[in-house]
């Protein structure tokens, strides 16, 4: 009773000794139970009341065909029969993962080191917090064409600077890589400083004193880095890691926006998974379809999320 | 309702699940009811309708209280939403040029024929008038606005590359779309760096946008002879080979960027992408002409007004309708928000003639007018974008990763066939 | 070498914080300029002089304080509700040991990997059973607890929460909703602001939802209002960037708010108890 359950991910003592297994007071203990199922409930009704429906509808939509106002045709497994043999699909999983791969690393590497920095005693911290969770708030037309801008093929900032180094100019929204760069850098231009701001609320459990005995006993900055925040932040780490695995594999907006046409551009390349689903639901009406591509998508989440799951909890048994 | 609530509550998904789903499968209790309010509620986008006449219908209309709301962005989601949940369904509701694509559900709105729209029909464009009607000859769309389309080109781009500048000299220069090319590799040599066109698609459209036959017959099936998309498909890969386009996609920044300096010398277009090149290459307006398309006239966009069954009062929707459409309205409609009419007689009206300052002051009604009266009536099946969407990414494919044309082609037929076996179709 | 260290980190803070705010910076200068110098070649990087007009064309267009009043109101009663029931939940997850814990904290977290793209008819279908179709009920009420909140606030709590001061407390006889608001609420705090800022933010910038649940003018939420302000075929962009500043204003208050409860001291003391 005393031990954490499995699906603890931090180390420590764990959970708070009850006092049921002295026996001696029962009553007690079971008034404590009542109130402890009472304090998680609501999350539970509230599931129960709004979130089932959906998914039971999402279930029968997803063995029908629906053009979303007519009638549905039972068609059995036929829409994830399709799926299987659905090419389409299949490369908007790889460039799914592929865009995943090149931001979410690097993104969430910046935000930690940008938390921790911005954690220390350094001047202007306000600003600068404020400054990095600007583009969170972002009205998301404008960052449309500002990094349609940016990234334009024959007109754009970055080609130009190209240009004037003496490179070679990329075609960035029409290229298949320059594609998934784009999406890529708007996501992490995005979500660095939210993934930071995370960070930083965790770097704020740390007990300061820690870091105060690390710098008296000459620990360098890096030193501190690695040994204090890094195993420290663990719990928040994990969060983290599986909050962006299932939003990087659902990314859809920056693609969308980036890219005209619902289509991910040239050979598809800025297609995801998510927008993909769109595009079957919403622009070409095939509802079943869209709910098979929807649950696909809920195994490769969940996969995802359960091998980076292992992945951080063994890497903080080392 | 409210003593189902709690009983809803607590069975939770079970019982509220199948009721739900019968109601999407269309047998449910709830779900043919119509609106009970006194109001007609009618949705529309901004600038679809013009503010002040709405403001003005309730006095013209005796018996008219209406409810009319602004629906941004994604209409069509949330129109989709209400039909699909039965339920806040609008009483009027404003549909785009993908009509077509609620003809299998045509139940779902009143047939205007019903309520005395063949009186109507006369004062309309031919074409127009038969996109809001379905194979089966129920009318759930009343004609808006049109696109017509024309080639606007850069007059000051011609005068150095030799070429006409007169919109009638012009148009006789390039009487087809090999003409147009031609004027292309004119540009192309005499100006270096000039491209003729943003982007191919861009003439792939436009050459659709006049076709009578298009991509799907009255069936929905796709057309056995896809001869005239097929060569609207051979000009813009020939136009790539030539060299006559910068391949960036329309209404991009990169594109606004090859309008504003020069280098993108033509395009060809509906009306409203005019005003589309005012806010992004505002700095080249004056600079323009326009004349009759290669090819001849042509349509892209333009939506229409349709009543739903869950309407309490279609005879007097219909009534607010044709009053918001009259010939008069629309001439009202173009002059305050720029919508090009479909009412026939509105294209002679003389507040319509005036010289249009983009257009260097050209008085362009003429040839927007003439394109509009010309459009061959096509055909628009409800599952065309499942044929011409796969054809569109193909395209892009040949124009920026250089990939193989006729593989490219066989590649998109593919796909739209085998999407159009998955959607039922064939 | 201290100083040539800290330019050096500050340099590199200033630069991200540049290519940060760049886009924020060009949303204000198109909403200070007309819409043609928004796509103007090359791109005009100074403020405009039509930031008045642009407002005035926003305030004619559609009830702008209406839709800020409703959804402040939304966003706030929704936040105090989400950092409330996830606190609690989180605190009961992370600190106590109970039958069923497990599986629940799994079923939590699988409800995260629900597709939710699809969601949206069958939520106006019991929305519209209810009766809830036009009322703020229909955003509050589905949104006032959520799986995100409590996976966060028990991976917090989980570091910041010392078993041994819970302990004393409970020697002291002290009831867990006690422990929660004096011991786990003030410990809580830096997450609790990260919370409260994230969900404020997503409830204000929510849009298909409200679009379809509340179309009556008068319930309007300002992205559904702004939302009208884009043209059939084109859009005033110089009249949207200049909405949209104003819709975002209010956030930047709400983090300088919430960003004030990352200043280690302040936790550190309650934390030491």
């Amino acid at each position: 009773m005393t031990t954490t359950t499995a699906v603890t991910a931090a180390p420590g003592p764990g959970a708070v000794t009850t006092a049921a297994a002295t026996g001696q007071q029962r009553p007690k203990r079971k008034r404590e139970l009542l109130s402890l199922y009472l304090a998680i409930s609501p999350f539970y009704i509230i599931f129960a009341a709004f979130g089932i429906f959906p998914i039971i509808f999402s279930i029968y939509l997803s063995f029908h065909a629906w053009d979303g106002i007519g009638s549905m045709k039972y068609v059995g497994w036929g829409q994830y029969g399709y799926l299987i043999h659905d090419n389409e699909f299949w490369y908007s999983l790889l460039h799914t993962v592929e865009i995943w791969v090149i931001s979410t690393v690097p993104m969430l590497m910046l935000a930690l080191v940008i938390a921790f920095l911005l954690n220390t005693q350094i001047r202007f911290k306000t600003a600068y917090r404020v400054a990095y969770f600007i583009p969170n708030i972002t009205s998301i037309v404008a960052i449309a064409i500002i990094f349609g801008s940016i990234f334009a093929n024959n007109f754009g900032i970055v080609n130009s600077f190209l240009h004037a180094l003496g490179g070679g100019q990329v075609q960035w929204l029409t290229d298949p890589w320059g594609i998934r760069v784009a999406i890529a850098a708007m996501v992490v231009w995005r979500w660095t400083g939210y993934n930071a701001i995370i960070y930083l609320a965790g770097l704020q459990a740390i007990n300061s004193d820690l870091f105060e005995a690390a710098r008296v006993d000459g620990a360098s900055q890096v030193q501190t880095f690695f040994r204090i925040t890094i195993p420290l932040l663990r719990p928040v780490i994990l969060f983290t890691v599986i909050m962006s695995t299932i939003g990087g594999l659902q990314i859809f907006t920056e693609s969308q926006v980036l890219i005209p046409g619902n289509s991910g551009g040239t050979n598809n390349a800025g297609e995801t998974m998510v927008l993909y689903l769109y595009k079957q639901a919403f622009t070409q009406q095939q509802f079943g379809y869209g709910a098979a591509l929807g649950w696909a998508l809920f195994l490769i989440i969940l996969i995802a999320s359960i091998i980076n799951w292992r992945l951080v909890q063994l890497r903080g048994r080392d | 309702m409210a003593s189902s609530r709690r009983g809803f509550l607590r069975l939770s998904a079970g019982v509220a699940g199948l009721g739900g789903l019968s109601a999407a499968s269309g047998c449910g209790a709830f779900g043919t009811s119509k609106n009970s309010s006194d109001k007609l509620t009618l949705w529309y986008w901004n600038r679809s309708i013009d503010d002040g006449l709405l403001a003005e219908s309730p006095k013209k209309i005796s018996g008219l209280k209406l409810d009319a709301q602004k629906i941004g962005g994604s209409y069509k989601p949330a129109l989709l939403t209400t039909l699909a949940g039965r339920a806040s369904v609008p009483d009027i509701a404003c549909i785009n040029s993908d009509i077509a694509t609620y003809f299998p559900d045509s139940d779902q709105f009143v047939n205007l024929y019903d309520h005395g729209a063949k009186q109507y029909e006369s004062l309309y464009l031919p074409w127009k008038w038969k996109q809001g009607v379905t194979p089966e000859g129920r009318m759930i769309g009343f004609p808006m606005d049109t696109g017509p389309t024309a080639l606007m080109y850069r007059r000051d781009v011609f005068a150095k590359a030799g070429l006409p500048q007169d919109p009638g000299a012009v148009s006789q220069r390039v009487k087809t779309w090999d003409d147009y090319l031609e004027v292309g590799s004119v540009l192309k040599s005499k100006i270096p760096g000039t491209v003729l066109v943003g982007t191919i698609s861009t003439i792939y459209g436009q050459m659709v946008a006049q076709l009578a036959r298009q991509y799907s017959g009255p069936d929905g099936r796709m057309l056995a002879d896809l001869s005239g998309v097929k060569n609207a498909w051979d000009t813009a890969v020939k136009a790539k080979k030539m060299g006559l386009s910068l391949g960036s996609a329309e209404n991009q920044p990169d594109w606004f960027a090859g309008m504003t300096n020069g280098k993108i010398a033509t395009t060809v277009g509906a009306v409203w992408e005019a005003f589309i090149m005012l806010d992004g290459a505002g700095s080249t307006s004056g600079k323009w002409h326009c004349c009759r398309a290669p090819g001849g006239a042509g349509n892209s966009g333009g939506s229409f007004m349709s009543v739903t069954k869950y309407c309490s009062d279609p005879a007097l929707a219909f009534k607010l309708i044709a009053w918001l459409q009259s010939p008069a309205n629309q001439v009202k409609s173009y002059t305050d928000i720029q919508l090009f009419p479909s009412a026939i007689s509105s294209l002679s009206d003389p507040a319509m003639d005036k010289p249009d300052p983009f257009f260097g002051g050209q008085r362009t009604v003429d040839v927007w007018g003439t394109s509009a009266k010309n459009v061959k009536p096509a055909l628009l099946g409800p599952y065309d974008s499942l044929i011409s969407t796969p054809i569109t990414t193909e395209l892009t494919n040949v124009e920026n990763a250089g990939k193989d044309p006729n593989r490219a082609w066989d590649d998109a037929l593919a796909l739209a066939r085998k999407q159009l076996k998955h959607a039922g179709v064939e | 070498m201290r100083i040539a260290k800290r330019s050096i980190l500050h340099l590199a803070l200033i630069l991200g914080a540049i290519v940060s705010l760049f886009p924020f910076y060009w949303m204000l200068v198109m909403s200070t300029s007309t819409t043609e110098e928004i796509f103007k070649y090359p791109p005009k990087l100074w403020f405009g002089s039509k930031l008045l007009v642009n407002l005035r064309h926003v305030f004619d267009s559609i009830s702008f304080w209406h839709a800020l009043l409703n959804t402040l109101f939304v966003a706030v009663v929704t936040t105090a509700l989400v950092l409330f029931f996830d606190s609690l939940a989180a605190f009961v997850f992370a600190k106590y040991d109970f039958p069923g814990k497990k599986i629940l904290f799994v079923i939590l977290l699988a409800t995260f990997l629900v597709p939710t793209q699809l969601s949206l008819v069958p939520s106006f279908v019991i929305m519209a059973h209810l009766g809830w179709v036009g009322s703020f009920k229909a955003l509050i009420v589905p949104s006032m607890v959520n799986a995100f909140g409590i996976f966060w606030m028990r991976q917090y709590a989980e570091g910041a929460l010392p078993n041994e001061l819970l302990e004393a407390g409970r020697v002291d006889g002290c009831h867990f909703m006690r422990l929660y608001f004096n011991i786990a609420l003030p410990a809580l705090r830096p997450a609790l602001a990260f919370l409260g800022i994230f969900t404020f933010i997503t409830v204000w910038n929510d849009y298909l939802w409200p679009l379809v649940i509340l179309t009556n003018h008068n319930k309007q939420t300002l992205q559904v209002a702004l939302s009208q302000l884009n043209g059939i075929y084109s859009t005033d962009y110089s009249m949207v960037m200049a909405g949209t500043l104003l819709a975002v204003i209010p956030l930047i208050v709400i983090f300088l708010i919430g960003a004030r409860q990352f200043i280690a001291d302040l936790t550190a003391g309650a934390v030491k108890g």
